[in-house]
């Protein structure tokens, strides 16, 4: 029989696991991955803040209590990443050793709580922001965020005999918007290229010594984007090959891709497993196509400064 | 005056300055604001100096001033910021969370008018529109008072019986930017006067590598406790602050606190109740009418929030006329806030007039012309004449 190789990233995964061994996310989110991964590599002495949101009843303890032995912080969404600023600057001026965890979803980064994401940024306060971007409200009730894309259906921009979901919009690219702030550190990553994404948390705790970081993590939804709870993953691989979430990073601005697909699938072949895009046509599907590539080609440029 | 203190000429911005920095505040976070601004661009210019050793953030908002400095307080550290009208309504989620928190927080509001975006002037409407979030408010009447209060303010906010966010308001132009002798101690004795708390228990602090979080208090049962715990804090702030400023007369040898100060009330026959800056005018106004006999006092609230109850109705019961001049407006009552409030004592104290003065508003200034009517209207409500029971000034009087 052959011998199976371990994964390469079970060698960044140096500290204990702090969380209870069942979580109480929805079937197949791909959540707990993500949450797990982040205190076995930046340690268990992170000091983890979050608002109301999918992560909350673990993380926070929202109704429940929580699942892990973390010390926790929960915040409000309108001042993230002021909190996380907050407590980061008085463990420097105490000389408290810390790396402070900010962790939300992409309705607290990319809406509510952006002005004070942007103003921790331009400031380059030293902590680690991580936004799992699952493309809207998923914990109210799959509602429309900044970062939802173009003519996707939910519960705010529904299928309608007048409207076509998520029309006239075309989402924010928050990671670039972030990078642009020439930050110490900035970056995607997602759970199907798992080395990618611990390599670039390990570099994000090196990196928060110099200023601030900013980690992008595409988190699907299955509960939200109807999808099967065993699709997560392939969901995120379908992303990366599409184009749709290309893999990069970028230090004080400086872009560079950590992974390229060599043939990008058209992005009909990642929206064909989404329920949430069954209604589009194939003119709506061009225009979907077309922000691909237009995001792309702005990376591409970028990159080649 | 103590030995070691020395005599400046400030503005009241500049003394909230100088109190915060003579404190040795850990976290210093705030954003500018007319008529605010003077405060966190004195304590720029004394970090740049070297003279204030503290982390001081920029924020991009009043939102981020209040909610970086309640996770810092959190975290164990010694926090400031200072905040006016729309800067105040902007971080009011932030408020509450800090108070739900118990985050020792201290924060100097100058008080301005929330009507509209050209109403930058001086009125209490924003200290009222955040009255019950759980704060402790004082009212500082002189550059001096503010200076000593925001001191007396760390000692009752870090209490570790208290543990309760502090706001110190003045009021905006008339205090802000007034230039005042005011004495300013030597920061050894503020560290001497603020060392008791080092020697209480400590908070619980959030520190990393400790299996302890916060922000989510208050799940399912513990609510309820919780805001008992809350509420009877706020009630043990009053004896609190009693007691601080006894120990800050002690030692800095001049009286800034107390709930209320009673002005020529011993005696009185009618009292007015006020706040704030308009206090000086309207003792001017009795020293003259002491002099033609008539019995009038004045009983300034200093601390609003807890509401001195008691002390109110120590002072007040058996006064036959009782005038209160509010300097904001209650939406959906005809009557002045603090007259509410101060209605809600009627059956303990007996008075048989209570009137309402509006008065104030958006600058309008509160002159002698003004209290001299007020008066007349006390005098002539006492005798038995039939009189108006909120009246809005200067509406149909010579100012």
């Amino acid at each position: 029989m052959k011998k199976r190789k371990l994964s390469k990233t079970f060698k960044y995964l140096q500290h204990p696991d702090p969380f209870e061994s069942g979580l109480s996310f929805c079937a197949g989110c791909p959540l707990e991955l993500l949450i797990r991964l982040v205190p076995k590599i930046l340690g268990n002495d992170i000091v983890i803040t979050g608002t109301p949101s999918c992560s909350a009843p673990v993380l926070l303890g929202q109704n429940t209590g929580t699942w892990h032995k973390l010390a926790y912080y929960g915040t409000l969404m309108t001042g993230a990443a002021a909190n996380a600023t907050g407590l980061a600057r008085y463990y420097n001026r105490a000389g408290i050793d810390n790396t402070v965890v900010c962790f939300n979803g992409d309705g607290t980064a990319a809406d509510i709580g952006f002005s004070n994401l942007s103003g921790a940024a331009e400031r380059n306060e030293p902590f680690i922001y991580i936004c799992y971007d699952n493309e809207g409200y998923m914990n109210t009730g799959i509602q429309k965020s900044g970062t939802t894309p173009f003519g996707a259906h939910t519960s705010t921009t529904p299928v309608g005999k007048k409207s076509r979901g998520n029309k006239n919009r075309r989402g924010k690219n928050l990671p670039l918007l972030m990078a642009m702030h020439r930050i110490a550190y900035a970056a995607t990553a997602t759970m199907s290229n798992l080395d990618d994404l611990a390599k670039k948390l390990l570099k994000a705790k090196e990196k928060k010594k110099e200023g601030f970081v900013f980690l992008h993590i595409f988190c699907p939804c299955p509960t939200g984007w109807g999808v099967g709870t065993d699709k997560s993953i392939e969901l995120c691989r379908m992303a990366v090959k599409t184009n749709y979430y290309p893999l990069w990073e970028a230090e004080n601005g400086k872009l560079i891709f950590t992974h390229k697909a060599k043939k990008p699938k058209p992005v009909f072949e990642y929206t064909k497993l989404i329920k949430k895009f069954k209604h589009l046509k194939e003119d709506e599907i061009a225009v979907l196509q077309e922000s691909v590539d237009y995001n792309y080609k702005l990376l591409t440029k970028i990159a080649s400064e | 005056m103590k030995k070691n203190s020395k005599i400046k000429v400030v503005t009241g911005n500049e003394a909230a300055a100088i109190a915060a920095s003579l404190c040795r505040p850990d976290v210093i976070a705030a954003y500018p604001i007319t008529p605010q601004s003077e405060v966190i661009e004195k304590l720029s210019e004394y970090h740049a100096n070297g003279a204030l050793d503290a982390e001081l953030i920029n924020v991009e908002g009043e939102n981020s001033a209040m909610n970086s400095i309640t996770a810092a307080s959190l975290a164990g550290g010694r926090v400031f910021t200072a905040t006016s009208s729309w800067g105040l309504v902007f971080m009011y989620d932030a408020i509450l969370a800090a108070s739900g928190a118990r985050a020792p927080v201290v924060m100097a509001n100058v008080n301005r008018e929330t009507p509209g975006i050209i109403a930058v002037s001086c009125g209490q409407q924003d200290m009222i529109s955040v009255r019950d979030s759980g704060w402790i408010n004082l009212i500082a009447e002189d550059c001096q008072e503010i200076l000593d209060m925001l001191i007396m303010a760390y000692r009752l906010a870090e209490d570790y019986e208290i543990q309760l966010p502090v706001m110190v308001n003045y009021d905006g132009f008339y205090l802000s930017y007034l230039s005042e002798k005011a004495e300013i101690p030597a920061i050894e004795e503020v560290d001497g006067f603020l060392s008791v708390l080092k020697k209480q228990p400590q908070r619980p602090q959030l520190l990393p590598g400790k299996s302890l979080g916060c922000g989510s208090h208050g799940i399912l049962g513990g609510y309820l406790e919780l805001r008992y715990k809350h509420c009877r804090a706020l009630q043990r702030a009053k004896n609190k602050f009693q007691q601080i400023s006894k120990e800050f007369q002690k030692r800095f040898l001049r009286n800034s606190g107390g709930q209320i100060e009673e002005y020529k009330t011993a005696d009185a026959d009618m009292v007015i109740v006020a706040s704030g800056s308009m206090c000086g005018t309207i003792k001017t106004v009795i020293d003259q009418k002491r002099e033609e006999g008539i019995k009038i006092g004045l009983v300034r609230i200093k601390m609003f929030r807890p509401f001195p109850e008691e002390e109110l109705i120590r002072t007040l019961s058996g006064k036959k006329s009782i005038g209160v001049i509010d300097r904001s407006v209650a939406f959906g009552f005809f009557g002045g806030p603090i007259y509410i409030e101060i209605k809600t004592l009627a059956q303990d104290i007996n008075a048989s007039v209570l009137i309402s003065f509006i008065a104030g508003l958006a600058n309008i200034d509160i002159t002698v012309l003004n209290i001299e009517k007020i008066i007349a209207d006390l005098i002539d409500a006492s005798s038995g004449k039939p009189y108006e029971k909120v009246n809005w000034i200067p509406f149909g009087q010579e100012a």
